[in-house]
């Protein structure tokens, strides 16, 4: 077909191939100064697509470990809460059964009871421990407290509990767990009457007026049983967010890696390509350069 | 026998012709870089001796010299053909193969900054809230990630309506521009006929119509015929454009907006997505079927979307945006409508309080999304009676970012979906560029002067004349021994 060769289809040629010499170079120079393979969606539709979804899960596992840990400290807050509450419990179980003791004389009934009566306060505190402000035995409640103390109209103190008992706070550690980060004060502590600061107030009162209070053991330690419950219910939950913090971080990992796959240049390969592509494109100058100078004129006399 | 001088007449014809001919490369030495000239050939013919030269006189058969019988402009009509068909076919696939890296550029995907990575910003806004529904920071940060949303899908929009826009005004420019080239051929038809007409040449006239009728072929896929009178009609989708010195011009109808194309059922009255079509200005509803160069590409980067989603690529991109839009604010809005806000659970209330997160107006939900609330307290994320600081609502608009069928999912569909268009585009438009090339250097491998061709007639040219001057003098020689030698017998 091509008979027929002249300066100018020579010229023309010979200008496209260094075009698209020029071309592929600045492609690889884009790849290697950008550092990605993907810098527009047509490079690779699929892996774009990939991409997109590895960051946006990226993006949701960083948020998940965020949940993880805020939901860590609500647990901590709650486990010293428990732990500072078995103990002042058990200090006045002590106290209860010494009052049982016969020897006591009324004054000594009245300091056990004393006692007692701080014990309920500190008890109180407990429940009402907040984190950041919110307050982790009523964990939907806004009331700043757990438990707000009133009296009733024969003066004696009530206890109402604030929070909401069928609701919980969560804390979303990944697309299907849930995992529960505050308690239910009033599974720990009761309500009202029955409340664990009601029975103390009981158990001082009857102090108070010289009596046996050994008889009211009994609810004491429904109260103490359902704080351990409680404790072990924390721990376990919080083996769950230990374990799913675990999982987020070599989630986490994996996708970092599988995005680098798919968006980023093997150096070496793109070096070697480019330096390659330079003696092509160097080739081309040089042929170029030589092709077009002789004319038949210069070789007439 | 011959007229004793008759041999001085035919080397002179030699002389007149050979300078002609050392003319004519010289044109073609001058014209070796000027696009779109033709090799021109001077066409030597040697002319036959007189047969019956008068009565009494015989011939003696010996020609009479040469003559020029014209001068012929070595252009290959097939390879022209050729060259405009690929012309219009690559220019077709160029212009679309733009339109769509334009379009994928605005995109502004893969980053870490595009539409994209702001949705998922705005789902961990929702888990941070309903970890601390309290907490005002994380409610006003949580409304501002939600405006950067909305805006980031206005400005994608207004992308898609300002690239619309300029293929719109550049289609009509170039419109014009048709026209005018087709006055132009029409003109140079009418001059050629005269020129050939009255005998002389006209080969440059022919090439500034060949170059004319090739940017016509890039721009509206014309295709060309040659009259046997020299004239060319240019016809465009089977009708003529030109015929002879008659133009018939090219006019755009259809929307002059991108709502036009796109349609707006909420407009009074409803705008209805039309076409923007290249129609004959004479009969305006007829369609001019453009098969192929730019403002045809052009038009099928302008077309309105269709059922299938194979409509033209802006409009289809904005309706993307605009099930983006609406998943968004329909998944949002229908979560939130049943939760209540810290104020609302406070007072105790149990029916659930929350309104439209999202507001939707005027025709497209990408254009017309905007954040419904003003303050941060009137994100609702309790649900009714599980106290006033429950995040259990915005826990679950917040795994909206897994749902298969929300804005996060739609958007990297379309967005590959562009890109693979967008590869194919690319690709199926180097192929035809290629074979264009291959085209204009066969074209150009027949019609471009080759200067060592010249060098090598110019010396033929030069020997010739040369030879013939020799054989002048040697008549002449030859006449001055008869006429002044003769008769001096014995001086």
């Amino acid at each position: 077909m091509l008979g027929r060769v002249t300066q100018q289809t020579v010229q023309a040629s010979s200008l496209r191939n260094l075009q698209s010499n020029l071309s592929r170079m600045a492609a690889l120079q884009a790849q290697m100064s950008s550092g990605t393979k993907l810098s527009l969606p047509s490079d690779d539709p699929s892996a774009t697509s990939d991409v997109m979804r590895l960051n946006a899960s990226s993006r949701q596992l960083d948020q998940f470990s965020r949940n993880a840990s805020d939901g860590t400290s609500w647990l901590t807050t709650i486990d010293t809460a428990l732990s500072s509450t078995t103990t002042a419990l058990q200090r006045a179980r002590d106290l209860t059964v010494q009052g049982g003791n016969g020897a006591y004389g009324t004054t000594s009934r009245q300091a056990l009871a004393t006692e007692i009566a701080g014990i309920r306060d500190d008890l109180l505190k407990q429940a009402n421990t907040t984190f950041l402000g919110r307050t982790v035995f009523a964990g939907t409640s806004n009331t700043g407290a757990a438990y707000t103390v009133g009296t009733d109209a024969s003066g004696n103190p009530t206890y109402t509990f604030n929070g909401v008992a069928t609701s919980s706070v969560q804390r979303q550690v990944g697309t299907d767990t849930q995992v529960r980060v505050d308690s239910d004060g009033s599974a720990v502590f009761g309500n009202g009457s029955s409340s664990v600061f009601a029975t103390l107030d009981g158990i001082a009162a009857t102090l108070n007026a010289g009596g046996d209070p050994t008889s009211q053991l009994a609810d004491l330690d429904k109260h103490l049983n359902a704080v351990t419950n409680e404790a072990a219910s924390v721990g376990s939950r919080q083996r769950v967010l230990d374990a799913s913090t675990a999982d987020l971080t070599s989630a986490s990992q994996t996708v970092k890696t599988q995005t680098s796959g798919l968006q980023d240049i093997d150096l070496a390969a793109v070096i070697m390509q480019l330096k390659s592509q330079e003696v092509a494109y160097q080739g081309a100058l040089g042929a170029t350069g030589r092709v077009l100078q002789p004319t038949l004129m210069d070789f007439l006399k | 026998m011959a007229s004793t001088f008759s041999g001085l007449g035919t080397a002179l014809s030699s002389l007149i012709a050979q300078r002609q001919a050392l003319t004519v490369a010289g044109q073609n030495i001058a014209n070796a870089n000027t696009p779109g000239y033709t090799r021109q050939r001077v066409d030597l013919a040697s002319v036959p001796g007189a047969q019956v030269p008068s009565m009494f006189a015989t011939s003696d058969g010996v020609g009479m010299g040469t003559q020029v019988t014209g001068i012929s402009r070595l252009s290959d009509q097939f390879l022209d053909t050729q060259l405009r068909s690929h012309t219009g076919t690559a220019s077709f696939l160029a212009a679309r193969a733009d339109a769509y890296t334009t379009l994928e550029t605005s995109l502004g995907e893969p980053s870490t900054t595009g539409l994209s990575s702001q949705l998922s910003t705005f789902w961990a806004g929702w888990h941070d809230v309903a970890n601390s529904p309290d907490d005002t920071a994380a409610r006003t940060v949580l409304l501002d990630d939600a405006r950067q949303v909305t805006e980031t899908l206005h400005a994608r929009y207004g992308d898609l309506q300002t690239q619309w826009q300029q293929a719109r005004s550049t289609t009509g420019t170039l419109v014009d521009q048709t026209n005018t080239l087709a006055s132009n051929v029409a003109d140079l038809n009418k001059r050629i006929l005269d020129i050939t007409n009255s005998g002389g040449s006209a080969n440059e006239l022919a090439d500034q119509r060949d170059q004319l009728v090739t940017q016509l072929s890039g721009l509206v896929g014309a295709t060309a015929r040659q009259r046997p009178d020299g004239q060319l009609d240019v016809m465009v989708g089977g009708n003529m454009l030109v015929s002879g010195d008659h133009v018939r011009q090219l006019a755009v109808s259809g929307p002059a907006a991108f709502s036009g194309a796109t349609g707006d059922p909420s407009a009074v009255p409803p705008v209805v997505a039309a076409a923007v079509r290249v129609v004959w200005a004479d009969a305006p509803t007829q369609d001019a079927a453009l098969s192929g160069g730019r403002v045809a590409g052009l038009l099928t980067v302008l077309a309105p979307p269709d059922a299938s989603g194979t409509g033209g690529m802006l409009t289809e991109a904005a309706a993307s945006l605009d099930t983006v839009a609406q998943a968004l604010a329909d998944g949002v809005n229908a979560l939130h409508r049943q939760g209540q806000t810290v104020a609302q659970a406070t007072a105790g209330s149990t029916a659930p309080g929350g309104t439209d997160f999202f507001a939707i107006s005027g025709g497209s939900a990408a254009a017309g999304i905007s954040v419904a609330l003003s303050t941060p307290d009137q994100i609702a994320v309790a649900a009714p009676g599980s106290g006033p600081l429950d995040g259990s609502v915005g826990q679950k608009i917040a795994a909206l970012a897994d749902s298969s069928s929300g804005p996060g999912a739609v958007w990297a569909a379309a967005v590959a979906q562009v890109g693979s268009m967008s590869a194919s585009a690319s690709s199926r438009s180097g192929v035809a560029e290629q074979a264009r090339a291959s085209a204009e250097t066969a074209q150009q491998s027949g019609a471009s002067v080759d200067t060592d061709e010249e060098t090598v007639s110019m010396l033929a040219f030069q020997r010739a004349y040369q030879g013939a001057a020799r054989v002048i003098t040697a008549m002449d020689e030859m006449l001055d021994t008869l006429i002044n030698r003769t008769g001096t017998v014995g001086r």
